[in-house]
């Protein structure tokens, strides 16, 4: 997209913006008043299932998000709840064609802007349509480069802030959207019969997987039998052992516990999705480190508590975290480690 | 687990539509009904998934709040609006379970959450609950989890939910809708004893949806704790639960809550002890007497007599704590 201005990038102090349209009151970027904020263009985005995902992620990090799309632009405050602030209208189609051109995000293109407490761009991805596709996968990646920096030094709140806005928004914000390979959900009525299989695509570490199940098939077992996704790992079957652990829309939960038909449309992560390559995932590499385990059995489920844990962010005494982690039980009680492990990933990050 | 036709409904009223034949159940955060139709003990013809359903706002409702049936236990535990109005609700949420529950568990499952009894659980024995009328294997086997209050010779299953007692405390509203139906149920109207229809738990009809709670305004939030006695810190079932709240002006008492979780067939909402704490000065004499009053003619058997002297224990210590004594 051509624009009179410097596109932004990275370093820059941000735009600073009002949005009218046809309402009485301004949406504007001074409501962010020194906290963090997020501008994104998500075409296709509506309030749906993910809005509690996006407030839960907004809750932990205090950062306000702006929600510019085709049905109107929203804001998110992390106290308050989801406000329409503008409707559509051909006034404001206008000025957002002028903001985007700014960022340098086209009329038709997703894009996203993070920037931190003290007014600077952090983050700025504004694909060019055939990159559109890949945008959640790109917000994701740039999100673990950011938390793979362990042995930078001097490392501050605020970048921490920053990179827990990339890649929680990675994990939930763009679910769904952007013309990627999953469709949200049809607003229609789904039916399957008693032992008759369903068709299902899930989303599983960023990857659409079609499939064909009884519905009666557990996420668990879609991942273990059918995919042959085996690291996650089936314990008492129940949700009393936490071995299944996954992260639904980057919260963890019971595998064991969810139907494989009504994860569709969930951002399902596994172990697997963990490492980049040969890399290790902080957390993994900590519980290496730590000897968090003996057996082994368990640990790809505490694994994945601790990576919600640590994104999350509320726990943070040895004692919030063996509360927080109390779903994942080791029978070969590496307990003391396992803490030590999680504290310590916690450090490099 | 046996067969069921799955339905994924895309509104409320689709969704009322087809949980409306006998047999269907709706599917909520699935922490309860996926476990135990595994087990067998739920066999339902039809699963209807809420998931596509908005009702997960967090909302203020004048001086009160409005929580949406599917809003997600950990979700509602941690919102500002829940954490300064209702501390009281915010604790027990986060007294439940474990993590990952919490992040699947929704308000309205919640309300209809099935009991532990292991009887119940298990297939091999005699449940009213389960198979009514097959007669109640607790009565006469290993009663240490069992209720003390609101047992009938059918059934002394206890009620398992923290949520609930903490909404029994703050005299939530439970809203919900049949068909173009719309009701508003107090949460002590909407659980039942178990009498001799310990099959029946609540007042919900066939299809009958939660739809949201509603909580008003609370003088208790200054004043506000719920403890839970159990076997270990984390991830365990109340052995006994207290959510109390006090309003106190001028040294006195001007009003209080107390609700007991883990000793009842129901989420127990205590007027005996509400009634000897108003009018007193907060002190430890004053909540020994409330907790003294709070059972009335327990029925306790031979391996939870000591839930007696723990739910009143349990009691002071709520209180002691809501006050401010160390």
């Amino acid at each position: 997209m051509s624009s009179m201005t410097t596109p932004i990038a990275v370093g820059m102090v941000a735009p600073s913006f009002a949005l009218h349209g046809d309402a009485r009151r301004a949406l504007s970027s001074s409501e962010a008043r020194g906290r963090p904020w997020v501008l994104a263009f998500v075409r296709r985005w509506s309030p749906g299932a993910d809005t509690e995902a996006i407030r839960a992620e907004l809750r932990g990090l205090g950062a306000i998000l702006f929600i510019v799309s085709d049905a109107g632009v929203w804001s998110f405050r992390p106290d308050d709840d989801l406000e329409l602030s503008i409707a559509p209208s051909r006034q404001l189609r206008r000025e957002i064609a002028a903001l985007g051109a700014r960022c340098g995000v086209g009329t038709r293109d997703d894009g996203v802007l993070v920037v931190d407490d003290a007014g600077i761009v952090r983050f700025a991805h504004a694909p060019s349509s055939e990159l559109t596709s890949s945008l959640a996968d790109a917000l994701d990646a740039a999100g673990r480069e950011l938390l793979g920096l362990p042995t930078r030094p001097g490392i501050t709140r605020r970048d921490w802030a920053v990179m827990s806005l990339v890649a929680g928004f990675g994990l939930v914000l763009f679910h769904g959207c952007g013309g990627r390979g999953t469709e949200p959900a049809a607003p229609t009525t789904v039916v399957a019969k008693p032992g008759t299989e369903i068709e299902v695509v899930l989303r599983i570490n960023g990857q659409d997987r079609r499939l064909k199940i009884d519905p009666r098939t557990s996420l668990l077992d879609a991942l273990r039998e059918h995919l042959a996704l085996t690291g996650t790992r089936k314990g008492c079957d129940h949700g009393q052992c936490g071995a299944c652990t996954v992260l639904r829309d980057g919260h963890a939960v019971n595998a064991c516990l969810t139907l494989a038909v009504a994860a569709e449309g969930a951002e399902i992560t596994t172990i697997e999705g963990l490492a980049r390559g040969d890399r290790l995932h902080p957390l993994q590499a900590a519980f290496i480190e730590h000897d968090a385990f003996q057996c082994g059995y368990c640990t790809s489920g505490q694994i994945m508590s601790a990576v919600a844990l640590l994104r999350e962010g509320r726990s943070k005494t040895d004692d919030e975290v063996r509360q927080q982690m109390s779903g994942n039980i080791c029978r070969c009680g590496a307990y003391p480690n396992i803490i030590a492990a999680i504290q310590a990933a916690r450090k490099e990050v | 687990m046996k067969p069921f036709s799955y339905v994924r409904p895309a509104d409320a009223k689709a969704a009322i539509a087809a949980a409306g034949t006998e047999g269907a159940s709706f599917l909520a955060g699935g922490t309860t009904l996926i476990d135990l139709m595994r087990l067998e003990v739920m066999t339902p013809s039809a699963v209807v998934d809420l998931g596509r359903l908005a009702m997960t706002a967090i909302e203020r409702a004048g001086d009160g709040v409005r929580i949406g049936a599917m809003a997600r236990n950990s979700d509602v535990a941690m919102h500002p609006l829940v954490v300064e109005r209702y501390p009281l609700l915010s604790q027990a949420l986060l007294a439940g379970a474990s993590q990952q529950v919490r992040n699947m568990a929704t308000v309205g499952g919640n309300l209809v959450q099935r009991t532990r009894c292991p009887y119940f659980r298990d297939l091999a024995v005699p449940c009213n609950k389960r198979a009514p009328g097959s007669g109640c294997s607790a009565l006469d086997g290993y009663t240490r989890s069992h209720a003390i209050l609101g047992t009938s010779p059918s059934c002394i299953a206890t009620h398992p939910s923290d949520m609930c007692v903490a909404l029994a405390a703050l005299d939530a509203v439970v809203h919900t809708r049949h068909g173009s139906r719309e009701r508003a149920i107090p949460i002590g109207e909407f659980h039942t004893l178990p009498g001799e229809h310990p099959e029946v738990e609540n007042v919900l009809g066939q299809g009958e949806l939660i739809t949201h709670v509603e909580l008003p305004a609370s003088p208790f939030a200054a004043h506000a704790r719920y403890v839970k006695v159990r076997d270990r810190a984390a991830f365990a079932f109340a052995l006994a639960a207290a959510a109390v709240g006090l309003d106190i002006a001028d040294g006195r008492i001007r009003g209080a809550r107390v609700a007991l979780g883990g000793v009842a067939t129901k989420p127990w909402r205590s007027a005996e002890a509400e009634q000897a704490l108003v009018g007193q000065p907060p002190a430890r004499a004053t909540f020994e007497r409330a907790a003294a009053a709070a059972i009335v003619d327990p029925k306790p058997r031979r391996d939870n007599a000591f839930k007696v002297a723990l739910a009143q224990r349990t009691i002071v210590r709520a209180l002691e704590l809501a006050w401010g004594s160390p």
